[in-house]
């Protein structure tokens, strides 16, 4: 669900970093995004035209060449904003966003954004979650105080996995862009 | 496993390193310190055998050989307050016995004298002593017949008819090489007693080595913890405990070993030194000390040895649990028997005052056992003063400081106390000596130096004493003193007067003492007058018979008035003379002269002054004063050593709540009064205790054995003793800047 | 809010490793603030420049307003003495005290008598749970109770800041939620500030705020300014 949420703004974000070919654009998310399971061909193309419908992206002239495809995306002032927003705003602080916040930090890395400021945006959400959790867990009974710990186990997880992909970020970077 | 263990020991880091130097070093000492104790023990039966020879004319030598008979005659002479061994030898023939230390007996008119008293004769004018010996010098007597570098001995050439003369002269065939069973006061080499002095050097030793072990034990417990870490990391992994001991015990046996070698290179340093402490009156030939073969043996493998045996006991706990030691437990706290034996010591040395035992054997079984009960009842006894004194302060203070150093030490006493145990040993053992010793010096030195009267007097008194000197025979008189002797002894520069005292065959004015009868010696009263220290004549008296012992009586009677006996002047000249007594200005040159002309006069005679008396008697207890010094100072280093180990030791312990309380803002000087309580607390509530029952020993020994009054010490006494308490503090107070950095904000790390 | 304890640009370096670099940090009064950061960056150090146990390299360190990097050794002991109280992960009681004297050591330090100390120390122990606890020594108590002590021990003397370093590194999970709800709870009874350095973002999540050092640099962020 999240996953697919995503994909627009994921097939965006690679569109921010230059106009790109449907070809290239499945090609990038299949490396970086997809973890074996590839984004169908149908996918790609529905979705880019559904963001050309809306106007974030617009489809340049055809080159000449092989293929049914050889049209070149371009992102519009609008998609561009869209992107730029999504970037910034921390995912809820849920058990299972681990597929979005990494999505946003390589597109962030690719994009040569603060990946660390975006993580510690990140962090703070997290914490705040946390906070409340624990003030839960303080003041509520007992099934809400178990409750309140389960969460703060999954959401210190996450915490963990921020603070160690921000101790990575120059290696990870590295990849990305390479 | 061996060589591994080995690699462990030499790679352990800093900390290891400085472990395995600090046990070295003390190794060192303690091995240089027994050597030099066997050595002394080993020079005291070479002194004694060196002066086997001087019991030569001893009534009990009676070895024969078929050789020409030798004559001879010794006898004590003395100068400045030292004592001359002085022997007149003649030989009938070639083949006559020569002593050791000697190519040939001297000729007539030729004496040989020993080094010492060589380079005496060079410093003195003749007239106080050279000239007491006929002749010249020929040679020099060997150190094979000394005792001493510094032992003054002379041996005189006559011929046969001269020596033969002499009271004492015996004619012999052999020379003396032990110690006869009957002497006639003629024994002048039996030299120290060698029990009794075997004794004495346990004592001294056992004080010398104890902080020796104390060092090495606290060394050893030096980082005890990481070790015992370390050794707990192994048997986790699964070392067997055996493999483990391997480990400990070749970590330790290097170490001794490594102490053990140094130990004979401070032997070596230590020799000379050894060598200069009289602990018979006078130095040692540095020769004399020496190793016998198994002793050196025993001494090298024994020590790493043993030092492997005790690292194995140390680790006891390690071995058997791989988890180690990962809590502080509190120690069981010592309990109150143990003030037992230091209460049994002294209640055994107040019980000999009470029950003075009659034998010889049954008051060194007393004493020595009692104060050997002492030593030990400190040692125990310790511990629980120790704890008893922390708790009473730790329960009222309201300083922080006191309050933690206080807790510790009631905490685990033991490890307090054993800092100081070297010291407060010492301070007892010097303490009890210099009270029994200084004692006996002041009452002594009243009793034998005589009173300040006598003191300059100087008596000619016959050589050999017997029947004839006190029933008015004439037997071994001065026929007459010629008027020329008179005149020399007059002319002595600080000669005061003289006086003649008469034989008195017709036994005028005799009294009974007991069942023999006392025959006064006649004395004209114009020469009375001279030596009033003797008495005085009634007025009008030309003649007084006086006691004969007056004249050799340490204490003088001028306020005696001798009885007048009915005989004219003129016909006492004619009498006589059984001794002569003159009177001086109390100078060391006129005394000497005046001894000298009268021993060249007369060799039937020997010239004595009061400081003879003393002087002997002096040496050896001055001796023992010094050994009780020397224990001293050789301890306080050593302890001081030992405390320094263990104020380090207990620093590093406690790092990190240290860096804590610092780093909460507890000041430095906080810490810094932590520590120095730690240490001080216990050095000064058992050096008192120490300092009073050495005191309190001394005086029940001195109350018990002479009948004295303990003497206060003298200045020397508390000086060192200052000295020791301040020099102990200040080896404390030198450790404190390490607290600075090890308590910095690092130590404070968390991990 | 009035800013209790702030830091401008602090650098220090231990010989060639530079352990902080350009850190700024500000504490108000009465918060809890959590700094936080992986192993090495710098937050223990800077923990130790707050509270004037290190001096920086250079910048300043503000304490109510005045300097206090500048002041002598002895005037910031006096100052940790009096104004501050510390609970570390271990190993900070004294083992030859009892619980008891181990909490009235900060009020013996500051001169108050040992009966006086020990009458306040002593209430201490029924809130913190210790009941009975009162005269063993640190090896008779378990983590959890001697971290309890240790807690007392740094807030008997009512101070205006707290600093707490990794005061939960070596409990397990329960346990170190027990001594940090209790610490966050006897702070704010007493209004005291805490400065928390921690490691574990569940016992940061009692801070009201936390404060990031990386590389020797802190930043502190509050989710809510940066929230769209």
């Amino acid at each position: 669900m999240v996953l697919l949420m995503s994909v627009p703004l994921t097939l965006l974000g690679l569109l921010e970093r230059e106009p790109s070919h449907g070809y290239d654009l499945k090609r990038d998310y299949d490396t970086f995004f997809s973890r074996g399971k590839p984004l169908p061909y149908g996918q790609v193309y529905s979705t880019l035209g559904r963001l050309a419908r809306d106007g974030k992206i617009v489809a340049g002239e055809a080159e000449p060449g092989d293929g049914p495809d050889r049209k070149r995306y371009v992102i519009t002032e609008t998609g561009a904003t869209e992107f730029e927003t999504w970037l910034q705003e921390p995912v809820a602080p849920e058990p299972t966003l681990q597929s979005v916040l990494f999505t946003k930090v390589v597109l962030a890395l690719m994009l040569g954004r603060d990946a660390e400021l975006y993580l510690d945006t990140q962090r703070a959400a997290h914490l705040r979650r946390m906070r409340e959790l624990t003030e839960l867990r303080r003041s509520g009974p007992l099934v809400d105080a178990l409750l309140a710990d389960h969460g703060l186990f999954h959401l210190e997880a996450d915490l963990r996995w921020i603070d160690l992909t921000v101790a990575r970020l120059d290696v990870l970077a590295a990849e990305v862009r390479s | 496993m061996i060589p591994f263990s080995l690699r462990l020991t030499v790679s352990g880091g800093r900390e290891a390193l400085a472990r395995l130097v600090t046990i070295t070093a003390a190794v060192a000492i303690g091995v240089g310190l027994l050597l030099s104790t066997f050595a002394a023990v080993n020079a005291l039966d070479r002194v004694n055998d060196r002066q086997r020879w001087m019991n030569t004319g001893a009534a009990g030598a009676t070895a024969t050989a078929p050789v020409d008979r030798l004559w001879w005659e010794a006898r004590e002479d003395y100068h400045d307050g030292r004592s001359v061994f002085r022997v007149e030898v003649a030989a009938e023939g070639p083949t006559a016995p020569v002593p050791p230390g000697l190519t040939g007996l001297p000729a007539p008119g030729e004496y040989v004298a020993s080094p010492a008293l060589q380079k005496l004769l060079r410093d003195t004018p003749a007239a106080e002593l050279a000239d007491r010996f006929p002749g010249r010098l020929a040679g020099t007597v060997g150190d094979a017949a000394l005792p001493s570098p510094d032992s003054l001995t002379v041996v005189v050439g006559g011929t046969v008819d001269e020596v033969r003369a002499l009271p004492g002269a015996t004619a012999v065939t052999s020379i003396a090489t032990t110690v006869p069973a009957e002497c006639d006061h003629a024994c002048f080499g039996a030299g120290v007693h060698g029990d009794s002095m075997l004794l004495i050097l346990t004592v001294v030793a056992g004080a010398l080595i104890f902080p020796v072990l104390v060092f090495i034990g606290t060394a050893t417990r030096l980082s005890a913890a990481s070790r015992e870490q370390r050794f707990a990391a192994m048997r986790l992994v699964g070392a067997t405990p055996g493999q483990i001991s391997v480990v400990s015990a070749v970590e330790s046996a290097v170490a001794a070993v490594a102490g053990t070698l140094a130990g004979f290179g401070v032997y070596s340093a230590l020799r000379p030194l050894v060598a200069d402490v009289p602990f018979t009156g006078d130095r040692f030939f540095v020769t004399d000390l020496g190793l016998s073969p198994a002793q050196a043996a025993g001494v090298a493998l024994g020590v790493p040895l043993a030092a492997a045996a005790a690292a194995r006991l140390a680790l006891r706990r390690v071995v058997v649990s791989p988890l180690g030691v990962s809590r502080r437990v509190t120690p069981k706290p010592p309990r109150a028997w143990r003030l037992i034996p230091l209460v049994a010591g002294l209640a055994e040395l107040g019980y000999l005052v009470v029950r003075h035992p009659s034998t010889t054997s049954g008051q060194s079984a007393g004493y020595l056992s009692g104060f050997v009960l002492v030593m030990l009842g400190l040692v125990i006894g310790g511990p629980w003063l120790t704890m008893a004194a922390a708790r009473a302060v730790a329960r009222r203070t309201s300083r922080p400081a006191s309050l933690i150093a206080m807790r510790r030490l009631a905490d685990d006493p033991k490890t307090g106390f054993r800092a100081v145990a070297g010291l407060v040993l010492a301070l007892f053992v010097t303490t009890a000596t210099v009270g029994i010793i200084g004692t006996i010096n002041a009452e002594r030195g009243t009793a034998l130096g005589g009173d300040a009267l006598v003191r300059k007097a100087i008596v000619d008194d016959p050589l050999l004493a017997g029947d004839s000197v006190i029933n008015g025979d004439v037997a071994g008189t001065i026929p007459a003193v010629s008027a020329d002797v008179a005149a020399q002894a007059r002319a002595v520069p600080g000669f005061e007067g003289m006086a003649l005292a008469h034989e008195n065959p017709a036994r005028l004015g005799a009294v009974r003492r007991g069942d023999r009868p006392l025959v006064p010696v006649l004395v004209r009263c114009s020469e009375l007058a001279q030596i009033p220290m003797v008495g005085h004549c009634a007025p009008g008296a030309a003649v007084a018979a006086v006691d004969r012992f007056q004249f050799v009586d340490l204490q003088s009677d001028s306020g005696h008035e001798w009885p007048a006996v009915p005989i004219s002047p003129e016909e006492v000249d004619k009498l006589p003379v059984r001794l002569i007594y003159a009177t001086t200005d109390g100078s060391t040159p006129a005394m000497e002269r005046l001894r000298t002309i009268f021993s060249r006069n007369y060799p039937t005679h020997v010239a004595r002054v009061a400081d003879d008396w003393a002087s002997e008697a002096q040496k050896k207890l001055q001796g023992w004063r010094q050994l009780a010094n020397v224990v001293l100072l050789t301890t306080l280093p050593i302890a001081g050593c030992g405390l320094a180990v263990s104020v380090v030791a207990g620093l590093s312990d406690r790092r990190r709540p240290f860096a804590m309380l610092r780093l909460t803002g507890a000041p430095l000087r906080l810490l810094q009064r932590v520590v120095g309580l730690e240490s001080a607390l216990p050095l000064l509530v058992v050096a008192a205790l120490a300092i009073g029952t050495g005191f309190a020993s001394a005086a029940l020994f001195l109350r018990s054995q002479m009948g004295y009054d303990l003497a206060s010490p003298g200045a020397l006494y508390y000086g060192l003793t200052s000295f020791g308490i301040v020099a102990s503090l200040g080896i404390i107070a030198s450790t404190l800047p390490l607290l600075r950095r090890i308590t910095g904000p690092e130590a404070a790390r968390n991990g | 809010m009035t800013t209790v304890i702030e830091a401008r640009d602090l650098a220090l370096a231990f010989g060639e490793t530079p352990a902080l670099r350009g850190a700024s940090l500000s504490v108000e009064a009465g918060e809890v603030l959590a700094v936080m950061g992986p192993s090495g960056s710098g937050k223990s150090t800077l923990l130790h420049c707050l509270a004037g146990i290190l001096v920086p390299d250079a910048g300043e360190v503000l304490f109510n307003g005045q300097r206090i990097d500048t002041l002598p050794e002895a005037r910031r002991s006096a100052l940790r003495r009096d104004k501050f109280g510390f609970v570390f992960q271990f190993g900070q009681l004294v083992p030859e005290l009892t619980a008891e004297e181990n909490v009235a050591l900060p009020l013996l330090l500051n001169g108050v008598r040992r009966s006086a100390a020990l009458a306040e120390a002593r209430p201490w122990f029924a809130r913190l749970g210790l009941d009975g606890m009162q005269g063993r020594r640190s090896g008779e108590l378990s983590g959890g109770q001697a971290q309890r002590v240790a807690l007392a021990r740094g807030l008997v003397a009512r101070p205006q800041v707290l600093f707490a370093d990794e005061p939960t590194g070596a409990l397990d999970s329960l346990t170190g939620e027990q001594v940090m709800e209790l610490m966050v709870g006897a702070a704010r009874e007493q209004g005291t500030t805490v400065v928390l350095v921690t490691h574990e973002a569940r016992v940061a999540a009692y801070a009201d705020r936390e404060a990031i050092v990386r590389d020797g640099r802190a930043r502190t962020l509050r989710a809510e300014s940066v929230a769209p």
